[in-house]
Protein backbone atom coordinates (compact mmCIF):
# COMPACT_ATOMS: atom_id res chain seq x y z
CA UNK A 1 0.00 0.00 0.00
CA UNK A 2 2.83 2.40 0.91
CA UNK A 3 6.24 2.07 -0.70
CA UNK A 4 9.14 4.45 -0.14
CA UNK A 5 12.34 3.99 -2.10
CA UNK A 6 15.54 5.75 -1.07
CA UNK A 7 13.69 8.84 0.13
CA UNK A 8 15.73 11.82 1.31
CA UNK A 9 14.33 15.09 2.61
CA UNK A 10 15.92 18.23 4.04
CA UNK A 11 14.51 21.40 5.63
CA UNK A 12 16.50 24.30 4.15
CA UNK A 13 19.67 22.22 3.95
CA UNK A 14 19.17 20.47 7.31
CA UNK A 15 18.70 16.74 6.73
CA UNK A 16 15.51 15.27 8.21
CA UNK A 17 15.26 11.95 6.33
CA UNK A 18 18.16 10.06 4.80
CA UNK A 19 17.80 7.19 2.32
CA UNK A 20 14.54 5.83 3.71
CA UNK A 21 13.20 2.70 2.02
CA UNK A 22 10.20 0.89 3.45
CA UNK A 23 7.01 -0.88 2.54
CA UNK A 24 3.80 -0.87 4.56
CA UNK A 25 1.04 -3.29 3.62
CA UNK A 26 -2.71 -2.67 3.94
CA UNK A 27 -4.00 -3.64 7.37
CA UNK A 28 -0.62 -3.43 9.12
CA UNK A 29 -0.07 -1.59 12.38
CA UNK A 30 3.32 0.06 12.31
CA UNK A 31 5.09 2.17 14.92
CA UNK A 32 7.86 4.63 14.13
CA UNK A 33 10.34 4.80 16.98
CA UNK A 34 13.29 7.08 17.44
CA UNK A 35 14.79 9.83 19.55
CA UNK A 36 13.61 13.43 19.23
CA UNK A 37 14.61 14.94 15.90
CA UNK A 38 15.31 11.58 14.25
CA UNK A 39 12.80 12.24 11.43
CA UNK A 40 9.63 10.42 12.55
CA UNK A 41 7.32 13.43 12.28
CA UNK A 42 8.87 14.43 8.95
CA UNK A 43 8.20 10.95 7.59
CA UNK A 44 4.57 11.22 8.70
CA UNK A 45 4.30 14.60 6.95
CA UNK A 46 5.78 13.05 3.83
CA UNK A 47 3.35 10.12 3.95
CA UNK A 48 0.50 12.65 4.11
CA UNK A 49 1.80 14.72 1.21
CA UNK A 50 2.55 17.81 3.30
CA UNK A 51 6.16 17.65 2.16
CA UNK A 52 7.58 15.85 -0.89
CA UNK A 53 10.87 13.92 -1.15
CA UNK A 54 13.98 15.74 -2.38
CA UNK A 55 15.17 12.40 -3.78
CA UNK A 56 13.60 8.96 -4.06
CA UNK A 57 10.02 7.93 -4.67
CA UNK A 58 6.84 7.54 -2.63
CA UNK A 59 4.04 5.29 -3.89
CA UNK A 60 0.61 5.15 -2.26
CA UNK A 61 -1.37 2.30 -3.77
CA UNK A 62 -0.83 2.47 -7.52
CA UNK A 63 0.05 6.17 -7.53
CA UNK A 64 3.39 7.83 -7.16
CA UNK A 65 2.91 10.79 -4.84
CA UNK A 66 4.82 13.79 -6.13
CA UNK A 67 4.60 17.51 -5.52
CA UNK A 68 3.37 17.97 -9.09
CA UNK A 69 0.61 15.38 -8.71
CA UNK A 70 -0.54 16.97 -5.47
CA UNK A 71 -1.02 20.25 -7.36
CA UNK A 72 -3.88 18.48 -9.13
CA UNK A 73 -6.65 19.21 -6.62
CA UNK A 74 -8.82 16.25 -7.64
CA UNK A 75 -5.93 13.84 -7.11
CA UNK A 76 -4.88 15.53 -3.86
CA UNK A 77 -8.40 15.36 -2.43
CA UNK A 78 -8.80 11.65 -3.16
CA UNK A 79 -5.35 11.04 -1.67
CA UNK A 80 -6.16 13.02 1.49
CA UNK A 81 -9.43 11.12 1.87
CA UNK A 82 -7.57 7.79 1.77
CA UNK A 83 -4.95 8.73 4.36
CA UNK A 84 -5.93 10.59 7.53
CA UNK A 85 -3.49 12.43 9.77
CA UNK A 86 -3.94 13.07 13.49
CA UNK A 87 -1.51 15.84 14.45
CA UNK A 88 0.65 15.80 17.56
CA UNK A 89 -0.86 19.08 18.74
CA UNK A 90 -4.65 18.73 18.58
CA UNK A 91 -5.05 22.51 18.90
CA UNK A 92 -3.64 22.98 15.43
CA UNK A 93 -6.03 20.45 13.96
CA UNK A 94 -9.29 21.85 15.25
CA UNK A 95 -10.50 24.95 13.46
CA UNK A 96 -14.32 24.83 13.57
CA UNK A 97 -16.55 26.53 16.08
CA UNK A 98 -18.22 23.37 17.43
CA UNK A 99 -17.26 19.74 17.83
CA UNK A 100 -20.18 18.73 15.59
CA UNK A 101 -18.98 21.00 12.76
CA UNK A 102 -15.44 19.77 13.26
CA UNK A 103 -16.42 16.14 12.71
CA UNK A 104 -18.90 17.08 9.97
CA UNK A 105 -16.25 19.04 8.02
CA UNK A 106 -14.94 15.97 6.18
CA UNK A 107 -18.29 14.37 5.19
CA UNK A 108 -19.62 17.77 4.06
CA UNK A 109 -16.48 18.20 1.96
CA UNK A 110 -17.11 14.84 0.37
CA UNK A 111 -20.55 16.00 -0.65
CA UNK A 112 -22.50 13.77 1.76
CA UNK A 113 -26.05 15.04 2.31
CA UNK A 114 -26.93 16.33 5.78
CA UNK A 115 -28.62 13.04 6.80
CA UNK A 116 -25.50 11.02 5.90
CA UNK A 117 -23.26 13.65 7.52
CA UNK A 118 -25.31 13.50 10.72
CA UNK A 119 -25.11 9.71 10.76
CA UNK A 120 -21.33 9.79 10.36
CA UNK A 121 -20.89 12.48 12.99
CA UNK A 122 -23.19 10.73 15.47
CA UNK A 123 -21.42 7.40 14.87
CA UNK A 124 -17.98 8.93 15.34
CA UNK A 125 -18.99 10.88 18.45
CA UNK A 126 -20.55 7.72 19.94
CA UNK A 127 -17.54 5.62 19.03
CA UNK A 128 -15.23 8.01 20.80
CA UNK A 129 -17.65 8.67 23.67
CA UNK A 130 -17.83 12.42 23.10
CA UNK A 131 -21.52 12.88 22.22
CA UNK A 132 -21.90 15.25 25.18
CA UNK A 133 -19.43 17.73 23.63
CA UNK A 134 -21.15 17.99 20.25
CA UNK A 135 -22.08 21.65 20.65
CA UNK A 136 -18.98 22.74 22.58
CA UNK A 137 -16.08 24.74 21.18
CA UNK A 138 -13.15 22.36 20.54
CA UNK A 139 -10.59 24.85 21.83
CA UNK A 140 -12.04 24.80 25.34
CA UNK A 141 -11.97 21.02 25.78
CA UNK A 142 -9.33 19.17 27.80
CA UNK A 143 -6.25 17.65 26.11
CA UNK A 144 -7.72 14.12 25.99
CA UNK A 145 -11.08 15.37 24.71
CA UNK A 146 -9.39 17.42 22.01
CA UNK A 147 -7.42 14.35 20.91
CA UNK A 148 -10.67 12.38 20.65
CA UNK A 149 -12.30 15.15 18.59
CA UNK A 150 -9.23 15.27 16.33
CA UNK A 151 -9.45 11.52 15.77
CA UNK A 152 -13.21 11.70 15.15
CA UNK A 153 -12.70 14.53 12.63
CA UNK A 154 -10.33 12.32 10.65
CA UNK A 155 -12.33 9.10 11.05
CA UNK A 156 -15.45 10.70 9.58
CA UNK A 157 -13.58 10.75 6.25
CA UNK A 158 -13.29 6.95 6.52
CA UNK A 159 -9.61 6.82 5.53
CA UNK A 160 -7.91 3.53 4.71
CA UNK A 161 -4.75 4.59 6.51
CA UNK A 162 -4.70 6.41 9.83
CA UNK A 163 -1.48 8.21 10.68
CA UNK A 164 -0.98 9.45 14.25
CA UNK A 165 1.89 11.64 15.40
CA UNK A 166 2.74 10.96 19.08
CA UNK A 167 -0.90 10.23 19.94
CA UNK A 168 -0.17 9.40 23.59
CA UNK A 169 1.50 12.73 24.37
CA UNK A 170 -0.19 14.60 27.17
CA UNK A 171 -2.89 12.02 27.80
CA UNK A 172 -3.77 10.70 31.23
CA UNK A 173 -3.24 6.94 31.76
CA UNK A 174 -6.94 6.13 31.36
CA UNK A 175 -7.28 7.99 28.04
CA UNK A 176 -3.98 6.44 26.97
CA UNK A 177 -5.41 2.95 27.60
CA UNK A 178 -8.59 3.92 25.79
CA UNK A 179 -6.64 5.05 22.74
CA UNK A 180 -4.59 1.83 22.67
CA UNK A 181 -7.77 -0.23 22.66
CA UNK A 182 -9.39 1.98 20.05
CA UNK A 183 -6.45 1.80 17.64
CA UNK A 184 -6.45 -1.97 18.04
CA UNK A 185 -10.16 -2.04 17.24
CA UNK A 186 -9.62 0.04 14.09
CA UNK A 187 -6.71 -2.14 13.00
CA UNK A 188 -8.76 -5.28 13.46
CA UNK A 189 -11.45 -3.69 11.28
CA UNK A 190 -8.89 -3.48 8.48
CA UNK A 191 -7.48 0.02 8.84
CA UNK A 192 -3.76 0.52 8.40
CA UNK A 193 -2.39 2.28 11.47
CA UNK A 194 0.91 4.17 11.42
CA UNK A 195 1.95 5.73 14.71
CA UNK A 196 5.02 7.62 15.80
CA UNK A 197 5.71 7.29 19.49
CA UNK A 198 8.28 7.40 22.27
CA UNK A 199 6.10 5.35 24.56
CA UNK A 200 7.87 1.98 24.74
CA UNK A 201 5.45 0.77 27.40
CA UNK A 202 2.56 0.90 24.94
CA UNK A 203 4.20 0.45 21.56
CA UNK A 204 3.76 -3.31 21.62
CA UNK A 205 0.02 -2.86 22.01
CA UNK A 206 -0.45 -0.38 19.19
CA UNK A 207 1.80 -2.03 16.61
CA UNK A 208 2.90 -5.39 15.30
CA UNK A 209 5.89 -3.95 13.51
CA UNK A 210 8.28 -1.19 14.51
CA UNK A 211 10.61 0.93 12.44
CA UNK A 212 13.50 2.38 14.43
CA UNK A 213 15.09 5.67 13.36
CA UNK A 214 18.67 6.54 14.15
CA UNK A 215 19.93 10.00 14.98
CA UNK A 216 21.43 10.15 11.49
CA UNK A 217 17.82 10.11 10.14
CA UNK A 218 18.13 6.63 8.62
CA UNK A 219 16.17 3.48 9.42
CA UNK A 220 18.27 1.43 11.83
CA UNK A 221 15.88 -1.50 12.28
CA UNK A 222 12.57 -2.75 10.92
CA UNK A 223 11.39 -5.64 13.10
CA UNK A 224 8.33 -7.10 14.78
CA UNK A 225 7.72 -4.81 17.78
CA UNK A 226 8.09 -7.65 20.29
CA UNK A 227 11.52 -8.48 18.90
CA UNK A 228 12.69 -4.88 18.65
CA UNK A 229 11.88 -4.20 22.29
CA UNK A 230 14.31 -6.92 23.33
CA UNK A 231 17.16 -5.24 21.42
CA UNK A 232 18.26 -3.10 24.34
CA UNK A 233 21.63 -2.30 22.80
CA UNK A 234 20.05 -1.11 19.59
CA UNK A 235 17.61 1.14 21.45
CA UNK A 236 20.50 2.56 23.50
CA UNK A 237 22.54 3.09 20.35
CA UNK A 238 19.89 5.40 18.89
CA UNK A 239 19.56 7.20 22.23
CA UNK A 240 15.96 6.16 22.69
CA UNK A 241 16.58 4.57 26.09
CA UNK A 242 19.22 4.81 28.78
CA UNK A 243 21.07 2.14 30.74
CA UNK A 244 18.11 1.43 33.04
CA UNK A 245 15.95 0.11 30.19
CA UNK A 246 14.76 -3.48 30.52
CA UNK A 247 11.97 -5.80 29.40
CA UNK A 248 10.24 -8.51 31.34
CA UNK A 249 10.72 -12.11 30.33
CA UNK A 250 6.98 -12.28 29.76
CA UNK A 251 6.55 -9.53 27.21
CA UNK A 252 2.77 -9.61 27.46
CA UNK A 253 2.62 -7.94 30.83
CA UNK A 254 0.22 -5.02 30.98
CA UNK A 255 0.95 -3.27 34.23
CA UNK A 256 2.67 -0.12 35.34
CA UNK A 257 5.39 -0.72 37.86
CA UNK A 258 8.50 0.71 39.46
CA UNK A 259 11.69 -1.02 40.49
CA UNK A 260 13.35 0.17 43.64
CA UNK A 261 16.63 -1.69 43.22
CA UNK A 262 18.96 -2.11 40.29
CA UNK A 263 20.30 -5.45 41.47
CA UNK A 264 17.68 -7.47 39.72
CA UNK A 265 18.80 -6.40 36.25
CA UNK A 266 21.51 -7.84 34.10
CA UNK A 267 22.56 -6.61 30.65
CA UNK A 268 19.48 -4.46 30.44
CA UNK A 269 17.11 -7.36 31.10
CA UNK A 270 15.24 -8.45 34.22
CA UNK A 271 16.78 -11.53 35.73
CA UNK B 1 -7.73 -5.36 25.67
CA UNK B 2 -8.17 -4.17 29.18
CA UNK B 3 -10.84 -1.54 28.90
CA UNK B 4 -14.11 -2.48 30.55
CA UNK B 5 -16.09 0.67 29.97
CA UNK B 6 -14.88 1.80 26.57
CA UNK B 7 -14.94 0.60 23.02
CA UNK B 8 -18.15 -1.24 23.61
CA UNK B 9 -19.53 0.34 20.47
CA UNK B 10 -18.87 -1.70 17.37
CA UNK B 11 -17.50 0.20 14.40
CA UNK B 12 -20.29 1.41 12.09
CA UNK B 13 -20.59 -0.31 8.72
CA UNK B 14 -19.58 2.77 6.68
CA UNK B 15 -16.30 2.92 8.58
CA UNK B 16 -15.42 -0.67 7.77
CA UNK B 17 -16.11 -0.40 4.03
CA UNK B 18 -13.60 1.17 1.66
CA UNK B 19 -14.82 4.59 0.63
CA UNK B 20 -15.90 4.79 -3.02
CA UNK B 21 -15.30 8.50 -3.31
CA UNK B 22 -14.48 10.47 -6.42
CA UNK B 23 -13.78 14.14 -5.63
CA UNK B 24 -15.32 16.82 -7.79
CA UNK B 25 -13.15 19.53 -9.30
CA UNK B 26 -12.67 22.60 -7.17
CA UNK B 27 -10.50 25.54 -8.02
CA UNK B 28 -8.94 25.61 -4.60
CA UNK B 29 -5.36 26.77 -4.79
CA UNK B 30 -6.48 29.30 -2.14
CA UNK B 31 -5.25 27.18 0.78
CA UNK B 32 -2.13 26.22 -1.15
CA UNK B 33 -1.35 29.87 -1.81
CA UNK B 34 -1.89 30.78 1.85
CA UNK B 35 0.43 27.95 2.91
CA UNK B 36 3.13 29.01 0.46
CA UNK B 37 2.90 32.66 1.56
CA UNK B 38 3.10 31.73 5.22
CA UNK B 39 5.96 29.31 4.57
CA UNK B 40 7.85 32.05 2.74
CA UNK B 41 7.47 34.47 5.65
CA UNK B 42 8.43 31.85 8.22
CA UNK B 43 11.43 30.62 6.27
CA UNK B 44 12.59 34.25 5.98
CA UNK B 45 12.41 34.67 9.74
CA UNK B 46 14.19 31.32 10.20
CA UNK B 47 16.78 32.24 7.59
CA UNK B 48 17.41 35.43 9.56
CA UNK B 49 18.92 33.25 12.24
CA UNK B 50 20.78 30.94 9.87
CA UNK B 51 24.48 31.53 10.25
CA UNK B 52 25.17 31.49 6.50
CA UNK B 53 23.84 35.03 5.93
CA UNK B 54 25.14 36.66 9.05
CA UNK B 55 28.15 38.98 8.90
CA UNK B 56 30.01 38.48 12.15
CA UNK B 57 30.44 42.07 13.28
CA UNK B 58 29.29 44.18 16.19
CA UNK B 59 25.60 44.93 15.49
CA UNK B 60 25.95 48.37 17.10
CA UNK B 61 28.69 49.30 14.63
CA UNK B 62 26.67 47.79 11.77
CA UNK B 63 23.70 49.88 12.82
CA UNK B 64 25.78 53.06 13.19
CA UNK B 65 27.36 52.39 9.80
CA UNK B 66 23.95 52.00 8.11
CA UNK B 67 22.56 55.06 9.90
CA UNK B 68 25.58 57.18 8.92
CA UNK B 69 25.44 55.93 5.33
CA UNK B 70 21.75 56.84 4.96
CA UNK B 71 22.33 60.19 6.69
CA UNK B 72 25.24 61.18 4.42
CA UNK B 73 23.37 59.96 1.38
CA UNK B 74 20.31 62.06 2.15
CA UNK B 75 22.37 65.16 3.03
CA UNK B 76 24.69 65.14 0.03
CA UNK B 77 24.15 67.37 -2.96
CA UNK B 78 26.91 65.72 -4.95
CA UNK B 79 25.98 63.44 -7.78
CA UNK B 80 29.44 61.80 -7.63
CA UNK B 81 28.90 60.83 -4.00
CA UNK B 82 25.52 59.32 -4.85
CA UNK B 83 27.03 57.43 -7.79
CA UNK B 84 29.86 56.04 -5.64
CA UNK B 85 27.36 55.06 -2.93
CA UNK B 86 25.19 53.15 -5.41
CA UNK B 87 28.20 51.39 -6.96
CA UNK B 88 29.50 50.53 -3.49
CA UNK B 89 26.14 49.04 -2.41
CA UNK B 90 25.89 47.02 -5.62
CA UNK B 91 29.43 45.74 -5.05
CA UNK B 92 28.55 44.66 -1.49
CA UNK B 93 25.36 43.09 -2.79
CA UNK B 94 27.29 41.04 -5.34
CA UNK B 95 29.18 39.38 -2.46
CA UNK B 96 25.95 38.10 -0.90
CA UNK B 97 24.33 34.70 -1.37
CA UNK B 98 21.86 34.42 -4.24
CA UNK B 99 18.72 34.37 -2.09
CA UNK B 100 19.84 37.47 -0.14
CA UNK B 101 20.80 39.21 -3.35
CA UNK B 102 17.44 38.47 -4.98
CA UNK B 103 15.49 39.44 -1.88
CA UNK B 104 17.28 42.78 -1.47
CA UNK B 105 17.19 43.67 -5.18
CA UNK B 106 13.48 42.87 -5.39
CA UNK B 107 12.55 45.15 -2.48
CA UNK B 108 14.95 47.92 -3.50
CA UNK B 109 13.79 47.99 -7.12
CA UNK B 110 10.19 47.94 -5.95
CA UNK B 111 10.72 50.97 -3.73
CA UNK B 112 12.74 52.72 -6.47
CA UNK B 113 9.93 52.10 -8.96
CA UNK B 114 7.39 53.54 -6.55
CA UNK B 115 9.62 56.63 -6.08
CA UNK B 116 9.94 56.93 -9.84
CA UNK B 117 6.15 56.96 -10.23
CA UNK B 118 5.83 59.57 -7.48
CA UNK B 119 8.52 61.74 -9.10
CA UNK B 120 7.21 61.31 -12.63
CA UNK B 121 5.30 64.65 -12.67
CA UNK B 122 8.55 66.55 -11.93
CA UNK B 123 9.93 65.47 -15.32
CA UNK B 124 7.00 67.14 -17.04
CA UNK B 125 7.96 70.34 -15.25
CA UNK B 126 11.53 69.94 -16.55
CA UNK B 127 13.04 69.06 -13.18
CA UNK B 128 15.41 66.21 -14.08
CA UNK B 129 17.70 66.91 -11.15
CA UNK B 130 15.23 65.52 -8.56
CA UNK B 131 14.89 62.32 -10.51
CA UNK B 132 18.68 62.01 -10.93
CA UNK B 133 19.36 62.54 -7.24
CA UNK B 134 16.41 61.08 -5.37
CA UNK B 135 15.99 57.84 -7.30
CA UNK B 136 19.56 56.49 -6.76
CA UNK B 137 19.54 57.85 -3.21
CA UNK B 138 16.37 55.89 -2.38
CA UNK B 139 17.73 52.76 -4.07
CA UNK B 140 21.09 52.87 -2.23
CA UNK B 141 19.44 53.64 1.14
CA UNK B 142 16.95 50.77 0.80
CA UNK B 143 19.75 48.38 -0.21
CA UNK B 144 21.79 49.45 2.84
CA UNK B 145 18.92 48.95 5.29
CA UNK B 146 17.97 45.62 3.70
CA UNK B 147 21.55 44.40 3.85
CA UNK B 148 21.64 45.28 7.54
CA UNK B 149 18.43 43.32 8.14
CA UNK B 150 19.64 40.31 6.11
CA UNK B 151 23.10 40.11 7.63
CA UNK B 152 22.20 40.68 11.28
CA UNK B 153 20.14 38.51 13.62
CA UNK B 154 16.97 40.23 14.76
CA UNK B 155 17.68 39.63 18.43
CA UNK B 156 21.10 41.31 17.96
CA UNK B 157 19.49 44.24 16.20
CA UNK B 158 16.92 44.74 18.94
CA UNK B 159 19.57 44.37 21.66
CA UNK B 160 21.87 46.87 19.94
CA UNK B 161 19.26 49.65 20.05
CA UNK B 162 19.98 49.73 23.79
CA UNK B 163 23.10 51.79 22.91
CA UNK B 164 20.79 54.39 21.40
CA UNK B 165 19.05 54.75 24.77
CA UNK B 166 15.94 52.84 23.82
CA UNK B 167 14.30 51.57 27.06
CA UNK B 168 15.01 47.93 27.97
CA UNK B 169 11.34 47.14 28.32
CA UNK B 170 10.71 48.35 24.78
CA UNK B 171 13.51 46.06 23.52
CA UNK B 172 11.98 43.19 25.45
CA UNK B 173 8.56 43.81 23.86
CA UNK B 174 10.22 43.89 20.42
CA UNK B 175 11.97 40.58 21.07
CA UNK B 176 8.81 38.92 22.33
CA UNK B 177 6.84 40.25 19.34
CA UNK B 178 9.30 38.71 16.87
CA UNK B 179 9.33 35.43 18.80
CA UNK B 180 5.54 35.22 18.86
CA UNK B 181 5.18 36.14 15.18
CA UNK B 182 7.24 33.02 14.53
CA UNK B 183 5.44 30.81 17.06
CA UNK B 184 1.95 31.84 16.00
CA UNK B 185 3.02 31.69 12.36
CA UNK B 186 4.05 28.07 12.79
CA UNK B 187 0.84 27.37 14.67
CA UNK B 188 -1.29 28.84 11.89
CA UNK B 189 0.77 26.96 9.29
CA UNK B 190 -0.13 23.68 10.98
CA UNK B 191 -3.78 24.74 11.07
CA UNK B 192 -3.61 25.43 7.35
CA UNK B 193 -2.14 21.95 6.85
CA UNK B 194 -5.08 20.53 8.82
CA UNK B 195 -7.58 22.39 6.63
CA UNK B 196 -5.74 21.24 3.51
CA UNK B 197 -5.65 17.58 4.58
CA UNK B 198 -9.35 17.52 5.35
CA UNK B 199 -10.39 19.62 2.34
CA UNK B 200 -11.15 16.55 0.30
CA UNK B 201 -14.05 17.98 -1.65
CA UNK B 202 -15.67 21.18 -2.82
CA UNK B 203 -15.24 23.68 -0.04
CA UNK B 204 -17.89 26.35 -0.41
CA UNK B 205 -17.04 27.88 2.92
CA UNK B 206 -13.31 28.46 2.67
CA UNK B 207 -13.72 31.81 4.40
CA UNK B 208 -15.45 30.07 7.31
CA UNK B 209 -12.48 27.72 7.79
CA UNK B 210 -10.16 30.69 7.77
CA UNK B 211 -12.23 32.60 10.29
CA UNK B 212 -12.00 29.46 12.46
CA UNK B 213 -8.21 29.59 12.17
CA UNK B 214 -8.25 33.28 13.05
CA UNK B 215 -10.43 32.67 16.10
CA UNK B 216 -8.31 29.78 17.36
CA UNK B 217 -5.16 31.79 16.75
CA UNK B 218 -6.57 34.64 18.82
CA UNK B 219 -7.44 32.28 21.67
CA UNK B 220 -4.04 30.63 21.43
CA UNK B 221 -2.20 33.95 21.51
CA UNK B 222 -4.17 35.03 24.56
CA UNK B 223 -3.42 31.73 26.28
CA UNK B 224 0.28 32.01 25.42
CA UNK B 225 0.37 35.60 26.69
CA UNK B 226 -1.26 34.58 29.97
CA UNK B 227 1.16 31.65 30.33
CA UNK B 228 4.12 33.91 29.69
CA UNK B 229 2.98 36.48 32.24
CA UNK B 230 2.54 33.66 34.77
CA UNK B 231 5.99 32.24 33.97
CA UNK B 232 7.61 35.66 34.24
CA UNK B 233 5.86 36.42 37.51
CA UNK B 234 7.00 33.07 38.89
CA UNK B 235 10.57 34.03 38.03
CA UNK B 236 10.30 37.32 39.88
CA UNK B 237 9.33 39.75 37.08
CA UNK B 238 7.84 42.93 38.50
CA UNK B 239 7.93 45.33 35.55
CA UNK B 240 11.70 45.92 35.51
CA UNK B 241 13.72 44.36 32.70
CA UNK B 242 17.39 44.74 31.84
CA UNK B 243 18.98 43.83 28.54
CA UNK B 244 22.54 42.58 28.93
CA UNK B 245 24.78 43.01 25.94
CA UNK B 246 28.46 42.23 25.64
CA UNK B 247 30.24 42.93 22.38
CA UNK B 248 33.91 42.58 21.47
CA UNK B 249 35.67 44.64 18.82
CA UNK B 250 36.52 42.35 15.90
CA UNK B 251 38.43 42.64 12.63
CA UNK B 252 35.19 43.04 10.71
CA UNK B 253 34.26 45.97 12.97
CA UNK B 254 37.49 47.71 11.96
CA UNK B 255 36.50 47.30 8.32
CA UNK B 256 33.11 48.88 9.00
CA UNK B 257 34.78 51.81 10.80
CA UNK B 258 37.21 52.26 7.91
CA UNK B 259 34.37 52.33 5.35
CA UNK B 260 32.49 54.82 7.54
CA UNK B 261 35.56 57.08 7.67
CA UNK B 262 36.02 56.85 3.90
CA UNK B 263 32.40 57.85 3.29
CA UNK B 264 32.71 60.81 5.67
CA UNK B 265 35.85 61.98 3.79
CA UNK B 266 34.09 61.43 0.48
CA UNK B 267 31.12 63.45 1.72
CA UNK B 268 33.39 66.34 2.70
CA UNK B 269 35.50 66.39 -0.47
CA UNK B 270 32.84 65.80 -3.16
Amino acid sequence: MIVLKDVTFSYAGIKALSHISLQILAGESVALLGANGSGKSTLLKLLNGIVSPDHGTYHFGDDEITHKKLQNTTFAKKFHQRIGFVFQNSDTQLFCTSVYDEVAFGPRQMGCDEAETKKRVDDCLALLGIQAFAERTPYHLSGGEKRKVAIASVLSLNPEVLVLDEPMNGLDPRTERWLVAFLDQLNKAGKTIITSTHNLALVQEISHRSILFGEDHTIVADLPTEELLTQADLLKQVNLVDATYHVHADSHHHHYHMHYTHGDHENGFLK
Amino acid sequence: MINDDINQNALPQWLIKTEAYAPSRDSAPFIQKSIITLLRILSRIHAQNAKAHIIQANPVIKMLYTFLFVLLLSMTGSLSFVAIAVVYQLAVLSLMRTEVLLGVVKVSLGVALFTFIVLLPTIFYGNFYSMQMILPKVFAAVVAVNLLSHTTRWNELTASVKYFHVPDLFIFVLDITIKYILLLGEFSLHMLYAVQLRSVGKNRNKVLSFSGIGGTLFLKSREMAEDMVAAMTCRGFSGEYRVYTKYRFRKMDALYVLIMALFVLLFIYT
